[in-house]
Order: C-alpha cells, then sequence, then structure tokens
C-alpha cells in the first residue's frame, strides 16, 4: 500500500482535498464551509473586529504600496487594481478598496490551480510568486493581471494573496490592450495561465527576459509586476503577523467564520432591501465586423443578440439570474464566459448590497448565475479558440441594467435613496509612434466619464457613474498628456446626454483628445459597451433613458490656418442637431467599435458617450431643480422646455433664471391632454406590430437576432410566441 | 434604527439636502421602512384600498376585495397584477426618426431600424408611467412579478388573508386579442 503523499494545507491535507471537502459541505448544509453555528468571531466582537481591521489594514497599505512602486497611469492614475485575502481553497476573505470586479475572479484563479494539481505538478512552495491573465480561466479581459502569492505559516499554506491590475500592453493586436480586431485567441498577447514566473519573492530573469521581447511596453508591465510583488508580500508578512498575536487556530476558523457572517449578511440586506418575485428586462449587444480587418474571415460580420435578463428573487433570500434566450455566441472577442459574469456581478454587488467593506466570497453565495445555454453568447463551446481581449461590455451592459433591476425592488420597499442605475462606455484606444517616437499601444484610462442614473430621492451624479473605478474621470488629467500624445480640448458636462425624469440622470462628460506630435497612428474602440443604435432600457418608473452615445473622428481642413485664424474649433458636442455641420474640418460619425482606421497628428478624437435613465415622469420635476440646473449651465431652455415642460426666462438684471409658473402649469396641462389624444390602446398597437413581424418585416440583423434566441431556447421562442399570438410553428 | 416620518417624507419629496441623504445612506436600513412608506403612501392617495406594494411613482398593487390589482393613483385601474400593466395602459410608440428626435435630437437619436422607444400613459391622467427602449420586435418587458404572500407571509411575518399563486397571466390577454383578430 502506497503512502499518501502530505499535503501542504490543514493538518497535512492537500489543498485539493481541502478544496472538494469545503464544496460538499457548502452543498450539503448551505453554509459556508459547513459552519451552521458560526460561534468563534461572534464571542468577542471586540477582538473580531480588530482581527478584520488588521487584514483590511494590511490591504489598503499593501494597495498603496503597488501605486508607489509602480510606474503605470493605470495604477498611479486610476488606481485600476486591487488586493484581496484568500483561505487555501481560493475563496474571497477580503478586498482592499479598488475595482470590485475580481472578489471572486482572482478566487478563480487559485482554485484552478488547485483543481489542475498545482501542488504536485508544478509545486507550490513559500514565496512563489503566480501569474494569470487567461479570461478562460477567469477573468474579464486579457489585460487584467493577477499576481498570486501564498502565505506559509511553519510550513502550512494557511493563506493566499492576489493583487490584480490592468496593463495597457499584454502584446495583442495593434490598437491596445483590449483589442476589437482579435478574433483568435492568439491576437489576445501574452498569456499567462497561472503561470510559476518566480520564487523566493523574486520574479526569474527569464520571465523579464520574456516580457521585454514580447510587450512595447515592457518597463511598465515589469514595474506593475515589482509593486504587485512587493504589495503581496506587505499583506503577507502581515498576515504573520496577525496570526502570532491571534493565533493559528483563530486565524483558520476566523477567516471562515468572514466569509459565512458575510453570506448570512447578505441573505439579510435581500430580506430587508428587496420584494420576492420575479424581475425581467432585455439587453441588446450589438456588434459591427463587417469592416473589421481580420485574419479569421468568420469573423468579419455584424450581428447583434438580444440578452433577456431574468432575476429571481426567492423566499429564502437567494437571487437567481437566468439569461435563457440569449443569443448565439460570434467569432469576435467579447464572448464573455460564465465566470467573466460573475466578475460584472461582483462589482455591481459591492455597490449595491455589500458596500460595507466586508465583501468577500459570502456576499456572492446567496446570487446565482444559471449556466447560460452551451454555445451562447456567455458560454461558447469553443472559447479556448476565440479571442478573450474583450469580454467585458456585454457583461457590463447587462449588469448596469441588472443594478436598475434591483434599484426597483429598493424603491417597492421604501429604500428610494439607494435607487440608481449605471451605463458603460465606449472611447478610443490607439496604436502608433508616440511623441517620443516609441512604437506603443496607447489608452488612455479616461472613457468612463458618464454620469450616474437618477436617485429615488434626488438628481443622479454627474460623471462619477462608472462603477468600476470611480478614478476614470477624476484622474490627473496632466499626467495622461504627458503619458498619451493627446491634449485635452476640454472636460465639458454635456446637457444633452441626460436621461430626462422628475429626477434626471447625472450627465455626461465627452472626451476631447487631440493627437499632438503623434506618428503613424491608428486607432480603434475601446469598447467598454455593447450597444449603439438601441439605447439601453435605463428608465425608470416614467424616466427616459439617455441618449444615444457616440464617437467621433474630426479631422481640421487645414488645422494651422484654422488656428492662425482664430476660428473655433470643436472644444464640445453643443447642439446635437448641428454638431455634424461644423465647417471647418470633416466629422466623421463612428459606431462603438470603429474598424482599425489611420488617425493623424491634430484629428480630434471623441468619445460621446450617453447617460442611463432619469426617474419619474418629466413633467413633475421639481421647476426649482431645473432652475438650479440652468443657473449652474447643466441644461437650457430647448431641453427645459421640450422635455419638462418648464417656461423659463433668462434675468439679466440679476444674472439668473426665472420660472414662469403659470405657463409652467398650462404647458403640462396641456403635455398631459396630448399625451391621452395620441395614447393608443396597446391592443391595437399589438395588432400593427404583430403584422410587421408575422411578415418579418424588420432589418435582417434582428430578424438574425430573434432566429438565434429561438434557436438556443424553447423557453424564449414559446413566450415570444405567445405574447404576439403567433402560430406554434412561427420561426424567423 | 427607526426614521420619523416626517423625516422619511422629506426624503421622498426631495427636501433633503445631499449630506442628510448620504447620511441615511451611510447608516444601516431601518427595519420599519416598509411599514412606514405604505403608511405616508396609503394617506396620500385619494382612494380607500389598502396599498399591498408600490411599484412605481404612481402604480400600486391594492386590495380590492378579494381581488389584487394594479391602481393609478389618480384611481384609474390597471387590472390583475399578474397580467403586465402595460397592457392595460395607452401606449405610444417612437419608432420614426421625427418621433424619435423630439426627446433625442440630432446625433442622440437611436436608429429607429433597430430601437423603439415606448411609452406607456395612465388611461385615466396622462402621467408617463414607463419608457421602454427596445430592439424593434420585442415584446413588452413584464418589469416585475411579485411574490407577495411569500413577501408577506415569510418576510414580513404578516400573512395576506388569501393566497394566491404569483403566476405569470399576461398571456390571457395577448390570447384574447388574438382570438378577436378576424
Amino acid at each position: 500500500m502506497s503512502k499518501q503523499k502530505k499535503g501542504i494545507g490543514d493538518r497535512g491535507q492537500t489543498l485539493k482535498r481541502m478544496l472538494e471537502e469545503n464544496r460538499r459541505l457548502l452543498k450539503e448544509t448551505g453554509c459556508y464551509a459547513g459552519l451552521t453555528q458560526p460561534q468563534l468571531l461572534r464571542q468577542d466582537p471586540v477582538k473580531a473586529e480588530l482581527f478584520h481591521s488588521r487584514m483590511m489594514s494590511s490591504l489598503i497599505a499593501g494597495r498603496e504600496t503597488c501605486k508607489m512602486v509602480s510606474g503605470s497611469p493605470y495604477v498611479r492614475e486610476v488606481a485600476e487594481l486591487c488586493m484581496g485575502i484568500y483561505t487555501p481553497e481560493g475563496d474571497s476573505v477580503l478586498q482592499s478598496t479598488g475595482i470590485q470586479v475580481h472578489v471572486r475572479l482572482m478566487g478563480d484563479n487559485i482554485t484552478w490551480m488547485i483543481d489542475n494539481n498545482y501542488e504536485e505538478d508544478v509545486g507550490i512552495n513559500d514565496g512563489d510568486l503566480f501569474l494569470a491573465n487567461d479570461p478562460v480561466i477567469a477573468g474579464i479581459h486579457a489585460a487584467d493581471l493577477y499576481d498570486i502569492l501564498p502565505v506559509f505559516w511553519e510550513g502550512e499554506l494557511v493563506a493566499w494573496v492576489c493583487t490584480v491590475i490592468m496593463e495597457m500592453d499584454v502584446g495583442a493586436v495593434s490598437p491596445g490592450c483590449m483589442p476589437t480586431t482579435a478574433v483568435e485567441r492568439g491576437a489576445d498577447g501574452i498569456k499567462f495561465c497561472c503561470e510559476k514566473v518566480g520564487s523566493g519573492d523574486r520574479l526569474r530573469r527569464d520571465f523579464e527576459i520574456k516580457i521585454e521581447m514580447s510587450l512595447d511596453m515592457s518597463d511598465l508591465f515589469l514595474l506593475d509586476r515589482k509593486g504587485a510583488v512587493a504589495a503581496n508580500i506587505r499583506v503577507r508578512e502581515e498576515l504573520k503577523h496577525i496570526i502570532g498575536d491571534f493565533g493559528l487556530d483563530y486565524f483558520k476558523a476566523g477567516i471562515k467564520e468572514l466569509i459565512e457572517e458575510e453570506r448570512r449578511s447578505q441573505v439579510a440586506r435581500i430580506k430587508q432591501r428587496t420584494v420576492p418575485g420575479r424581475y425581467k428586462d432585455v439587453v441588446p449587444f450589438e456588434i459591427y465586423m463587417a469592416e473589421t480587418q481580420t485574419s479569421w474571415l468568420p469573423g468579419k460580420r455584424d450581428m447583434i443578440r438580444l440578452i433577456p435578463v431574468r432575476m429571481d428573487i426567492l423566499p429564502e433570500g437567494r437571487l437567481v439570474l437566468d439569461f435563457d434566450g440569449v443569443g448565439e455566441w460570434g467569432w469576435h472577442p467579447f464572448n464573455p464566459t460564465p465566470k467573466g459574469l460573475y466578475g460584472a456581478l461582483s462589482i455591481s454587488v459591492v455597490q449595491t448590497l455589500s458596500y460595507d467593506g466586508r465583501a468577500n466570497l459570502g456576499s456572492l453565495l446567496p446570487c446565482e448565475i444559471k449556466t447560460p445555454p452551451v454555445d451562447s453568447l456567455f458560454n461558447p463551446s469553443l472559447i479556448k479558440k476565440l479571442a478573450t481581449g474583450n469580454p467585458w461590455p456585454a457583461a457590463i451592459d447587462v449588469f448596469s441594467l441588472w443594478v436598475g433591476m434591483l434599484g426597483t425592488a429598493f424603491y417597492m420597499r421604501g429604500f428610494r435613496e439607494e435607487v440608481f442605475n449605471k451605463i458603460s462606455s465606449s472611447g478610443w484606444q490607439l496604436a502608433g509612434f508616440d511623441q517620443f517616437g516609441v512604437k506603443r499601444p496607447m489608452m488612455a484610462g479616461t472613457t468612463g466619464n458618464f454620469g450616474c442614473g437618477a436617485s429615488g430621492v434626488c438628481d443622479g451624479v454627474d460623471t462619477g457613474a462608472w462603477i468600476a473605478t470611480m478614478e476614470t474621470d477624476t484622474g490627473n488629467w496632466e499626467v495622461w498628456q504627458l503619458f498619451i500624445p493627446e491634449i485635452y480640448m476640454s472636460r465639458m458636462l454635456e446637457p444633452y446626454s441626460v436621461g430626462c425624469g422628475r429626477y434626471r440622470s447625472g450627465l455626461s462628460m465627452p472626451t476631447m483628445d487631440m493627437l499632438h506630435r503623434v506618428t503613424v497612428g491608428i486607432g480603434s474602440g475601446a469598447i467598454g459597451c455593447a450597444h449603439d443604435r438601441i439605447i439601453p432600457n435605463l428608465g425608470l418608473f416614467g424616466g427616459y433613458p439617455g441618449g444615444k452615445r457616440n464617437t467621433f473622428l474630426v479631422r481640421y481642413h487645414d488645422f494651422k490656418d484654422t488656428v492662425s485664424k482664430r476660428l473655433p474649433l470643436i472644444h464640445e458636442i453643443g447642439d446635437p442637431r448641428t454638431f455634424m455641420d461644423y465647417p471647418y474640418a470633416e466629422v466623421r460619425r463612428l459606431n462603438h467599435m470603429p474598424p482599425t482606421i489611420e488617425v493623424k497628428d491634430k484629428d480630434l478624437l471623441i468619445a460621446d458617450n450617453g447617460s442611463p435613465g432619469g426617474l419619474g415622469d418629466p413633467i413633475e420635476r421639481d421647476p426649482a431643480l431645473q432652475k438650479a440646473d440652468l443657473d449652474n449651465g447643466l441644461t437650457n431652455l430647448d431641453i427645459t422646455r421640450r422635455m419638462y415642460c418648464i417656461e423659463a426666462s433668462y434675468d439679466e438684471k440679476a444674472k439668473e433664471w426665472r420660472i414662469d409658473q403659470k405657463a409652467t402649469s398650462q404647458l403640462r396641462e396641456a403635455r398631459r391632454r396630448e399625451r391621452l389624444a395620441r395614447g393608443v390602446p396597446v391592443e391595437k398597437w399589438w395588432q400593427q406590430a404583430r403584422q410587421r413581424i408575422q411578415e418579418k418585416r424588420l432589418d435582417p440583423l434582428l430578424v438574425e437576432m430573434y432566429r438565434s434566441s429561438m434557436k438556443l431556447s424553447e423557453g424564449f421562442t414559446r413566450e415570444y410566441r405567445d405574447f404576439w399570438g403567433l402560430p406554434g410553428d412561427f420561426t424567423f | 434604527m427607526s426614521y420619523s416620518k416626517e423625516d422619511l417624507k422629506d426624503l421622498y419629496d426631495g427636501r433633503l439636502p445631499w449630506e442628510k441623504i448620504k447620511e441615511i445612506m451611510s447608516r444601516p436600513k431601518d427595519d420599519d421602512r416598509f411599514q412606514k412608506y405604505v403608511e405616508i403612501l396609503q394617506e396620500r392617495v385619494p382612494w380607500k384600498e389598502r396599498i399591498l406594494l408600490p411599484i412605481g411613482e404612481h402604480l400600486y398593487i391594492v386590495e380590492k376585495g378579494a381581488e389584487r390589482i394594479v391602481k393609478c393613483d389618480c384611481g384609474h385601474e390597471l387590472g390583475d397584477y399578474r397580467r403586465n400593466w402595460k397592457l392595460a395602459a395607452l401606449i405610444f410608440v417612437r419608432d420614426t426618426r421625427q418621433k424619435l428626435e423630439e426627446v433625442y435630437p440630432g446625433i442622440r437619436c437611436p436608429d429607429p431600424d433597430f430601437c423603439e422607444v415606448r411609452e406607456f400613459y395612465c388611461p385615466g391622467c396622462g402621467a408617463l408611467l414607463k419608457v421602454e427602449s427596445v430592439p424593434v420586435g420585442c415584446p413588452i418587458v413584464f418589469d416585475f412579478l411579485p411574490n407577495l404572500d411569500a413577501f408577506y407571509r415569510e418576510w414580513l411575518g404578516r400573512p395576506l388573508a388569501t393566497d394566491q399563486e404569483p403566476k405569470d397571466l399576461s398571456n390571457e390577454v395577448t390570447l384574447s386579442w388574438r382570438a378577436g383578430i378576424t
């Protein structure tokens, strides 16, 4: 009889054995690690708080350490990084401040290592450095690098520390780190599948050489690794102090109880703040690649997919998300994996329910995402063949809408102050020779500047809505201008981006970046959203969704001449009806994912994002709120009259706007009468719409969209036929 | 943790400054919020039926005899809550560039070949109850079907007098419309 090899885990167990046992206990008891009666932390709450606080402090200090050591603008200016502490099994115990997408994804990389027998086949030793960035394993795009460090105590692996950083260069095909032109896996750039890249707390020299030989921006990539390694070591050493002070037994039991206590808290929050039932909505997913240059020709096509979103809040306090009816995958880099969906869920849950600094795996255990149908957009069986440089857009559009669904639940419970929704964006990413003559990818972390959806008790926050990293719109612009050959023409809130409502959405702030001292430039989309022609369904309770987003390439006819004659340059959107008529340049309007396109010095690149939704009937908006917006230059008389039915005039003497209450009342009454006159019973509209569908008088892309959903889902097909009263054999 | 009804009225009516709203957001949530919320709303509507659940700015699921119906605060009734109330509303669909540009002028306008914006009005008062932006050909979305009995019995500990299975009955409406097509 062969002697079983001693593991590196608890009491000589292998990590694999511990992971299997943990999974079994969760399945059998419904409680994390089978903790049906957690006691340790409750016995001495002060000690427990100290235990938690010291670990949290170590993570935040570690994150700051990384920012100091690293040199990349993504770390220092956008702070697109996060740290976490994980159990030996890879379960999240604590997260630092920062981008909360990775609560579970970091751990999924660790469990993948355990499931793939790293303990025996690769070896996991004190001081080993592991690196991962493959969304097929776990991740939201290949530009996110996970630096993973095991924590040993007297020869036993007792925890893991992980730092995640977004990189501007991962060696992907041009342009940028999230290439829209990528179709096949190799186009994603360099991949690390939980690779051991160092030992003894040092990166291997051959790893460094590989990076130096592979990336245009190897210096920044390696600096970020050193920042992450330094941060991980700092946290590891503090964990050793904590174990020394609290004892190993307390540490091991305590980290598990933190997860179970958070699971229970999450269930309690769901029951306290929401309403059980079925919530539904739809998200369009638009991909336009017919003009894109791809070497894999099946990728050269346009497609739209429908993503039906269903959330059931169950009486036991669980959330179940179901995407049945989602259409098929495609040859593009935007297919999210089921694990990637959990990334988008993580960030949304942490911002809406679990925002008290204790978010961990327990926050997600009451939330289930039903495995999407095989070969759907969310679950391609050929995922290993596909580029996964950018699975983010569909996932984040879905969860932008989901936040609004949850907001509906908060509203119904009376927690109107918690209502909001969000939207995602698209901008530019570039490649070329920069102002220093260096060829490299370039993408400013400044595309997330759009407003929050309206609250249930006040207007949405202007900009600041990017749920991942708020710094994207408040970062240090001057630093970005040093780093990328661009001049920022303006930072102005865009009144027409608004989602109107009794409370309006926050306003978005278009980026207006002029290329300056760039030679040989190519541009493409930096895609963070999946909508373009169809505006997302983000209006709440009578509020309108914000307007359509746009990407523009502006090429001045003669820039020097325009400047020398002191003619106006474009620095704002202004009136959306006449923006395209600017006389001194060619204004080219592009979709959210423009194909690779030549850009030139002094071209103006504009990312003009929409806003999410307003809340409530716009003609019930308090005129005082609109007056404040008028006085602050956040709106104008056109919007005020047309959308809110408010009459106002500017008092030149007092330098402020005056509301005409009587005229406003008359305008609003007239609008109500107008609605009652033009509104028709739904049945009447339904009959006309049904006829159109029966005759398939829809754009071919939409016909294909519905056909694709029907192909994968009997349930969707049945619901579609039932709603439109179509025969049982109707298909597109 | 609890707030007075006056504080909550100020919150709902937009009378609180942001600093105070933020304070409420940052504190632990109050367990009696729903009860006070419904009491405030009940005081404000001009009718007597018991509000079971507010489901929008103007809409409530109310108890009317043995029925549970959706009712606008103006008094207009939109039928059994298990049928999508939108089917009983008035609809105005922005499906041309001209109609869309009334709301989304110029470059803000979505593509009418792909996107339509549906506005649902209360037939009683003309209030805009919901705006729905979806791909052309998409069924009307049934935003929310609550499990009222589980909510009252298991979460609030105040069971309702009778049980009703939370089953989506919207198809009954569209089937009747289909039957009416000659």
